[in-house]
């Protein structure tokens, strides 16, 4: 059985090269080719299968003489790592063995049974391959089929690379030590892998930001909601060397936490309370699956737990009702109640947003690429996006509006040929791209509990980097990677590929390589690095304990003032983070502040949604008269997370500040600078409303212009102004008397003012 | 052609910029702006579209466009072709007989109940029209005198048979949502032209378009190419007008102190993006009152405001308005202008509804195509009729007379094209004898985009936006220009 042994030899090499541990794909493809063999029961030798006898025996030193240089010239320009056509790559072993699209294209040992022999054999020009071009001598061919069956055997040296094992993303987690730079500026291991690149560029990183801007800075991020007056008493008044860290430790406690944290993941989740399409029916029960995400939030759930409840909590033995509610994440895909729409083509659509997003929200891939054809950059054949897609093939549309408590009844998945529902192709069983790692199954075959775990083993190589790449954004404008929905090969590159991992290992709570405390403190940064031990660092997976480690740096605590000479022109959109970074705040938050600041914010938490009142004219037009915005519901002055979302008529105020509309999943969102917004924040009612309760409030807080002038700048921006900033509202508020205004009039037009500042709406 | 670019051109705003970021902040800056103020420099100042200050120019023109500006009219529900622009003689003789089972592979419905349902000729009589003798129906009497300005495809295809996708299909390319529509593309690849109006506006009467704020949305676009849309009633843009009780002195005088304290902030954060904001103000103040004076047709002569049919009763007249409101948007820059015109989704009633719909549109269609050919602009302004698809040769609801409809039809119907470097007088482009099937020349949505596109100068596989990694387009990866049609 020497031809078995040959090919255990080959199975086992391969999966010495790949990533650990071995695929299952392979695994099963392997079997199936031992088993053929030894149906041959060829003893003595390597030798031709055909008993005929009419090929020679194929020395193993034809391989690299006669067949990889076949296919290097005649295959690989349309089968290789840059053109993958019908998902197939015929460039390395492994995918070789593996096939395409369409199944494996030889079976080692039976030529009769290999389609690559069909294809360079046929007569049909359409099918015949190479495509478009001369056919293959009949000796070449007959090289081909000798080599297949022989058991195709191929040498361990020229097995080939593949992009799965050099990509950064793709390859396992690193845990880099820290750099050990000798500077006071760092606070933290942050500091010093940023403080590192920046030394080799020639930059400097910028002094802390005054007291006042911070203050902001972190009730805005942490939060959502500007510091009120007494907080900002407080906090200038407080002295200590962790007077910061206590702050944010209190934020981070504060129960708006959920509420900021909470939309940035409703963004990811497609969050909307309607179906979407022309009937765009309501979701009565929807904020349900918003208020789990918000409390999870502010407990600070674990991000592994918090994956598993949402894409398999009804899979769980140990089901919490409580927690049951977050399966509702994969029922904000669309659903198209349309009385001509085909149900089975929109609840196949369902299927692939649910295939797509868990892809880009945990892994940063751009599978829907993959819906058609094999993926053209990353490492996914159509096949494995119909492995993928098979988790998530599941009755359970029909019932869409009953409580989201239901478990998904699974389906036999087929390949969607060219993406089209209509066209289905080979069975598929669920499964995960072979790049990644193993996934381990409780049964014989896969489940959604299954793929969940995997996401979150701390292994995985992409749900670590994509989770702390997402926070990282909300606190520094930008990610790591800056493209966070695409951690592919078409992705960008991290701008810090240490710090990116070592952030990574400690969420996924990998062990980390030096000694470093809980919190990241740079002590023991310099000090020699360590083995690593086997016990998981604490906070695995704590977003709050992330979060803490990344505000109470001193790259985090930098001014943002664009001021030194020379840095822009270094690195003009400051990747090197060599200062803050401004951000256009979210749509949300601009109307939380113009509501905290005029005093009307209603702080209370989760239950449904409230619809605010849209100016008359609006609800009088024609075209509106059956829109979901003619009615006002609820408390009006409630936070911008608890509007309620309508997938086809946005709330106005949130569409003109970029606000998601729950049609796809948000991962970034626009900062846009637009004139609609000027108007909005000039004459929306609701503002407008904002803005006399401001004026009315300034007015009642003192009688001295001044003092008034100084509250205003203190609420709407946390901080005192400047003598030239206090003469231009003094020189206003003249200026609306000589126009014959109100008292009332005038500091309502000082705060409406206020409001439409720049830095009102920006976090400094 | 080539300066169409006249967004880049450097605004006095700048150079006042530049004044003031010399002088800088304190008391020598208030003096200087209170000269400024009182030399009425700071307050009639022309402005910069926020666009020209965005860094990154957009990245067309690619060639000689000969398109300036798109009135894209969009007929919603699904104008049937075989009643109004493909003449079926061979379906007369049909009438009435079911459909051979050939003709039913492959293909969906909506509603119809193909077994239950028969062949149904068209009830209108077509005539050649114009010189180039193109046969329209008799339904649209006022669009078929444009024969020699029309291009008429009558073989658009695609697969979307629902409202809400294929109105995605038609104006963003795929028909799921998310993607940027043709407005948003035409402004991200050449710019807004206007320095006072938005550069993408759509108008709508009845409902408009099921697909809502998606059919002028921006998708993964930034939010800046966003259409804007204008109400033909009351308010033309939300948030147009500011509130009742604050004076127009006192407004001037609060947008002033605005753009100072952000100019403040600006000289110390050295922050290009409030250089946009200032901008965005300053165009927000301008169509305060250019779209007041935009929606103001009181300056139009009687003999135009009869021809487009303004004085017709309920949406007729409100149609009518929209489409000169689309004139004088395309006089005064806008790129690009979506009308939205309900509906056509006609499974009953097909012979009652489909004429009130004509009576609605026809002569203002015609009346904007002959109005924008006497003022010289049809060369540089496209005109679209275009619609989410076609209706089905047989018949729905019953099998003839009165209470008979059509069913949705993607497969093969008829859109047209006029001026803006189009050549009319022409059909591309045909359908079997019952209009069900492309017999030759087929046009996807992506020929449709990719033909578009060209007409603005720009190559649709060269527009591309990067999107999560990405260089996506319009026309996905596919699409090729319909030559034939260009002039």
């Amino acid at each position: 059985m020497v031809g078995v042994d040959r090919i255990t030899a080959i199975s086992t090499s391969v999966s010495n090269h790949l990533p650990n541990p071995m695929l299952p794909q392979l695994k099963a493809i392997l079997c199936a080719a031992i088993i053929a063999i030894g149906a041959f029961a060829i003893a003595g030798g390597i030798v031709s299968a055909d008993p005929g006898g009419n090929g020679a025996e194929f020395l193993p030193e034809e391989f690299a003489s006669h067949v990889l240089p076949l296919l290097r010239m005649r295959c690989v320009s349309c089968h290789g790592q840059e053109k993958r056509e019908g998902g197939l790559r015929l460039d390395t072993r492994r995918t070789t063995l593996l096939g395409g699209d369409n199944g494996p294209v030889l079976q080692p040992g039976s030529s009769e049974n290999s389609e690559l022999i069909a294809r360079l054999r046929s007569q049909d020009d359409a099918r015949r391959m190479p495509l478009g071009e001369s056919s293959l001598e009949p000796e070449q061919i007959e090289r081909f089929r000798r080599w297949i069956d022989a058991g195709a055997p191929w040498p361990d040296a020229l097995a080939g690379q593949e992009v799965a094992s050099t990509h950064w993303s793709f390859r396992p987690i690193d845990r880099p030590a820290v750099p050990a730079v000798r500077d006071a500026w760092p606070r933290s291991a942050v500091d010093s892998f940023l403080l590192d690149r920046q030394r080799r560029q020639g930059l400097h990183p910028a002094s802390d930001a005054d007291r006042p801007m911070l203050l902001r800075r972190l009730h805005l991020d942490l939060l959502g909601l500007p510091p009120a007056a007494d907080e900002i008493e407080e906090y200038l008044n407080a002295t200590g060397p962790d007077d910061c860290e206590r702050l944010v430790d209190r934020l981070l406690a504060s129960h708006h936490f959920g509420e900021r944290w909470g939309k940035h993941w409703l963004d990811l989740a497609r969050f909307a309370e309607s179906d979407g399409y022309e009937n765009d029916n309501l979701r009565p029960n929807a904020w349900r699956f918003r208020d789990w995400v918000t409390r999870s939030i502010n407990d600070d759930m674990g991000f592994d737990e918090f994956t598993v409840w949402q894409l398999a909590g009804d899979l769980r033995e140990q089901t919490e009702s409580s927690n049951l509610v977050a399966t509702g994440f994969h029922r904000n895909t669309l659903y198209n109640s349309a009385g001509g729409a085909d149900k089975e083509e929109f609840r196949t659509k369902a299927v692939k947003d649910r295939t797509a997003v868990t892809g880009a929200v945990w892994m940063g891939l751009t599978l829907n690429c993959a819906e058609c054809h094999s993926h053209k950059y990353d490492p996914v054949s159509q096949r494995e996006y119909y492995q993928l897609y098979a988790f998530f093939n599941s009755t359970d549309d029909d019932q869409f509006q009953d409580a989201p408590t239901l478990r998904f009844l699974e389906r036999p998945t087929r390949l969607h040929r060219r993406g089209n529902f209509l066209e289905l192709g080979a069975p598929v069983d669920p499964g995960v791209p072979a790049f990644l790692p193993d996934l381990l199954m409780r049964n014989s075959r896969p489940d959604r509990l299954d793929l969940a775990r995997w996401l979150v083993s701390p292994h995985h190589p992409l749900t670590g980097r994509v989770a702390v790449n997402q926070l990282w954004q909300h606190l520094f404008a930008r990610g790591l990677v800056a493209t966070p929905e695409n951690f592919g090969l078409r992705g960008e590159p991290p701008s810090h590929p240490e710090l990116i991992d070592w952030l990574a290992a400690r969420f996924a709570g990998l062990p980390l390589a030096n000694v470093v405390d809980s919190a990241g403190d740079v002590n023991g940064a310099s000090a020699t690095p360590t083995q690593p031990s086997s016990a998981p660092t604490p906070g695995a997976w704590s977003r709050k304990a992330l979060i803490r480690l990344l505000v109470v740096s001193s790259s985090y605590r930098q001014s943002s003032a664009n001021d030194r000479p020379g840095h822009a022109e270094i690195d003009p959109e400051n990747r090197l983070l060599w200062r803050q970074n401004r951000i256009r705040l979210e749509a949300e938050i601009v109307r939380d502040i113009a509501l905290a600041t005029s005093g009307l914010l209603d702080t209370s938490l989760g239950g449904p949604s409230i619809q605010p009142t849209l100016p008359k004219v609006l609800r009088d037009l024609d075209e509106l008269k059956n829109e979901r915005f003619q009615e006002s519901s609820g408390r009006p002055y409630r936070r911008g997370l608890y509007v309620h979302m309508q997938r086809t008529y946005p709330y106005p105020m949130f569409a003109a500040f970029d606000g998601p509309d729950g049609n796809a999943c948000t991962i970034v969102r626009d900062r846009s600078i637009t004139a609609t917004q000027a108007l909005t924040l000039l004459n929306d009612p609701a503002i407008d409303e904002c803005c006399r309760a401001l004026g009315q409030r300034l007015m009642e807080s003192t009688a001295d212009d001044s003092g008034r002038v100084r509250h205003a700048f203190e609420w709407c921006l946390g901080r005192a102004p400047s003598p030239a900033e206090e003469e231009i509202i003094r020189q206003l508020v003249r200026q609306q008397q000589e126009a014959g205004a109100s008292e009332s009039l005038v500091w309502a037009g000082v705060a409406r003012t206020m409001l439409n500042l720049d830095e009102t709406i920006t976090r400094e | 052609m080539a300066g169409t670019n006249d967004h880049r051109m450097p605004s006095p705003l700048l150079t006042r910029r530049n004044f003031f970021t010399r002088v800088g902040g304190g008391a020598g800056f208030l003096a200087l702006a209170t000269l400024l103020r009182q030399e009425g420099l700071l307050a009639s100042a022309p402005l910069a579209s926020p666009t020209a200050l965005v860094p990154g120019a957009q990245p067309g023109p690619h060639h000689e466009p000969r398109a300036r500006h798109c009135i894209f009219i969009f007929l919603a529900g699904g104008t049937s072709h075989l009643d109004l622009f493909d003449p079926k003689p061979r379906l007369r003789e049909l009438d009435g007989q079911p459909i051979p089972p050939s003709f039913l592979q492959g293909v969906r419905f909506s509603f119809v109940k193909p077994q239950q349902s028969v062949l149904m000729a068209s009830p209108y009589a077509f005539h050649p029209r114009g010189e180039c003798g193109t046969s329209f129906s008799e339904l649209l009497p006022g669009i078929g005198s444009c024969a020699d300005d029309i291009a008429l495809i009558r073989s658009m295809h695609h697969a979307a048979f629902d409202h809400a996708p294929g109105e995605l299909e038609m104006l963003t390319g795929r028909d799921q949502p998310g993607r940027p529509s043709l407005g948003a593309w035409l402004t991200y690849g050449l710019g807004n032209p206007s320095h006072e109006l938005p550069g993408f506006v759509a108008l709508i009467n009845h409902r408009g378009p099921v697909a809502r704020a998606m059919a002028w949305g921006n998708g993964y676009l930034p939010g800046r190419y966003q259409g804007m849309l204008l109400r033909g009633q009351g308010e033309p843009i939300l948030n147009l007008q500011t509130p009742a009780d604050i004076a127009p002195r006192a407004h001037r005088a609060q947008l002033d102190a605005i753009e100072q304290l952000n100019r403040i902030r600006g000289a110390q954060s050295i922050d290009p993006e409030l250089e946009t904001r200032i901008a965005a103000y300053e165009l927000a103040f301008q169509m305060q009152s250019s779209a007041p004076e935009l929606i103001d047709i009181s300056g139009e002569t009687q003999a135009t405001l009869q021809s487009y049919g303004l004085e017709r009763p309920g949406q007729q007249g409100v149609f009518s308005r929209n489409c000169l409101l689309a004139r004088r948007m395309v006089e005064r820059g806008v790129r690009f202008v979506t009308l939205f015109q309900r509906t056509w989704d006609h499974h009953k009633k097909l012979d009652a509804d489909i004429r009130a719909q004509c009576r609605e549109v026809d002569q203002p269609i015609a009346a904007l195509i002959n109005d924008l050919k006497a003022r010289g602009m049809l060369e540089s302004t496209l005109v679209v009729w275009g619609t989410e698809f076609g209706r089905t040769a047989i018949t729905e609801n019953a099998s003839s007379g009165r209470d008979a409809g059509r069913d949705h039809h993607p497969h093969c119907f008829s859109i047209w094209m006029a001026g803006g470097g189009i050549r009319g007088g022409q059909v591309f482009g045909s359908s079997d004898e019952i209009g069900w099937r492309i017999a030759e020349n087929g046009v996807h949505t992506h020929d449709f985009h990719a033909t578009l596109l060209h007409l603005f100068g720009l190559d649709h596989k060269r527009l591309t936006y990067r999107h999560r990694g990405l260089d996506v387009r319009l026309t996905d990866v596919a699409g090729s220009v319909v030559s034939r049609l260009l002039a």
